[in-house]
């Protein structure tokens, strides 16, 4: 196991150099805006990106445990509005032990991007797959867990000029409910809820070829940000015992010409969610702008069905 | 599940470890610059973090009031394919002015952006 272990970080490393040497450019792009690969909530748009990963550390979990959680993301695109993302990685409790969470693929669709506006839309299906958690999540969730979800953001670039320095502003929200296949497991219930999100962002990249130029190479790549997420319970909550759990996540986003780097902290919003403050950092490549037949859709003239696809 | 983050990233290590620097077109830098002051720009120079294609690439200027400005025809420089330059081919008045762009890529991705600057009198 350990020579598995070596090959895993082996790979992962030459993956993560391979990208490294890659330049691409962030761009959910609507318009004049980019809207950046944000951590708590999607961004509104669809694209070849990869997040690599994706790690963070709670002091006390809602369980009262220390928790580590590593994930990546992979979406690829079908058509220019349609796309496909996988995505899973390990959890670390103490006391808890560890495991891999359960394989999520989530279907992806641009509905709408006005570019005057600086407004894009687009709708998803996640499927969280019953039996591919090993670990601590092996015996987790008998059933898959289904979650419908929208997605959309909104730049403040149209604000009159006397607001011209409001104009790098801009929010995103995504809202889901999260269902799982079955009620009830082996008399435990399953517990159903609506994901809730939003972030409030200020690009100065927008700022630097907007509004006034930056001198300074690197604050004119910072975004920053704060993402807030809340997780309701809907269905089954109270039989559960499970209450409202969120986080408030201020941080900033480093926007380079070949990856974005996000750092943010993890203030729990109830006492439900856990206490003390913790953090979380992402790793995001944007494939789409590298000519080698994986970044762009497989079908990239879409079918006719509908915008995009 | 180890053993499919160890395919996912050898597939990807060894797709992506030979590409080329190719991405949209963000506005670096302009000359006048975004939100500047100058005194008679000849001609409006934008900087792009990519190649683009002059033919497709148009830029627009608009003065005080809001009346189109005539410009020449945009080039990229000859050594520097993310370099547009638009030459001004009458001296600008003193006020505030607007400029507007839509490039495309050398790999056919689209931006567009907006950005003032004043001439002073």
């Amino acid at each position: 196991m350990p020579t598995l272990k070596i090959r895993s970080a082996g790979a992962l490393l030459s993956a993560a150099v391979a990208l490294w040497l890659t330049p691409a450019y962030p761009h959910a792009v609507c318009g004049a805006r980019t809207f950046p690969a944000t951590i708590a909530i999607d961004d509104p748009g669809v694209l070849d990106e990869l997040t690599l990963p994706t790690v963070s550390y709670v002091p006390f979990n809602s369980d009262g445990a220390h928790e580590w959680d590593a994930s990546f993301s992979w979406t690829k695109t079908i058509t220019p509005g349609l796309s496909v993302v996988i995505g899973s990685g390990p959890t670390w409790e103490h006391p808890g032990g560890y495991g891999w969470n359960a394989l999520d693929t989530e279907l992806q669709w641009q509905a709408l991007c006005i570019p005057d506006a600086e407004f894009m839309m687009k709708f998803g299906f996640d499927i969280s797959w019953a039996g591919t958690g090993t670990g601590t999540f092996e015996g987790t969730g008998g059933q898959n867990t289904y979650s419908p979800l929208v997605v959309a953001g909104l730049g403040f670039g149209t604000l009159p000029q006397s607001l011209k320095y409001l104009r790098p502003f801009a929010i995103t929200a995504e809202f889901s409910t999260s269902t799982p296949g079955q009620d009830w497991t082996n008399g435990n219930p399953n517990v159903s809820t609506f994901n809730w999100g939003f972030t409030l962002q200020y690009s100065l990249p927008y700022f630097n070829s907007q509004v006034a130029a930056i001198d300074n190479d690197f604050l004119k790549r910072l975004i920053p940000i704060a993402e807030f997420a809340f997780q309701t319970p809907i269905h089954n909550g109270a039989a559960a015992g499970v209450t409202q759990t969120g986080y408030f996540q201020p941080g900033v986003i480093y926007e380079a010409d070949k990856w974005q780097f996000a750092l943010e902290a993890m203030i729990p919003m109830t006492g439900a969610t856990g206490h003390g403050a913790g953090v979380v950092g992402s790793l995001d490549f944007y494939l789409d702008d590298i000519p080698n037949r994986i970044d762009e859709p497989i079908f990239p003239h879409g079918f006719g069905i509908a915008p995009g696809i | 599940m180890r053993a499919f983050s160890v395919k996912i990233s050898l597939f990807l290590a060894l797709a992506l470890a030979a590409t080329q620097a190719l991405a949209h077109a963000q506005l670096e830098k302009a000359s006048p610059a975004v939100g500047g002051t100058v005194s008679r720009p000849s001609e409006i120079r934008l900087t792009f973090s990519e190649g683009v294609e002059p033919r497709f690439t148009n830029v627009s200027l608009t003065g005080p009031g809001g009346a189109a400005v005539p410009l020449g025809a945009a080039k990229t420089e000859p050594n520097n394919q993310a370099v547009l330059i638009a030459p001004i081919t009458k001296p600008l008045a003193a006020g505030v002015y607007t400029v507007h762009w839509h490039a495309v890529s050398v790999d056919t991705h689209h931006t567009q952006g907006t950005f003032e600057f004043t001439v002073k009198p």
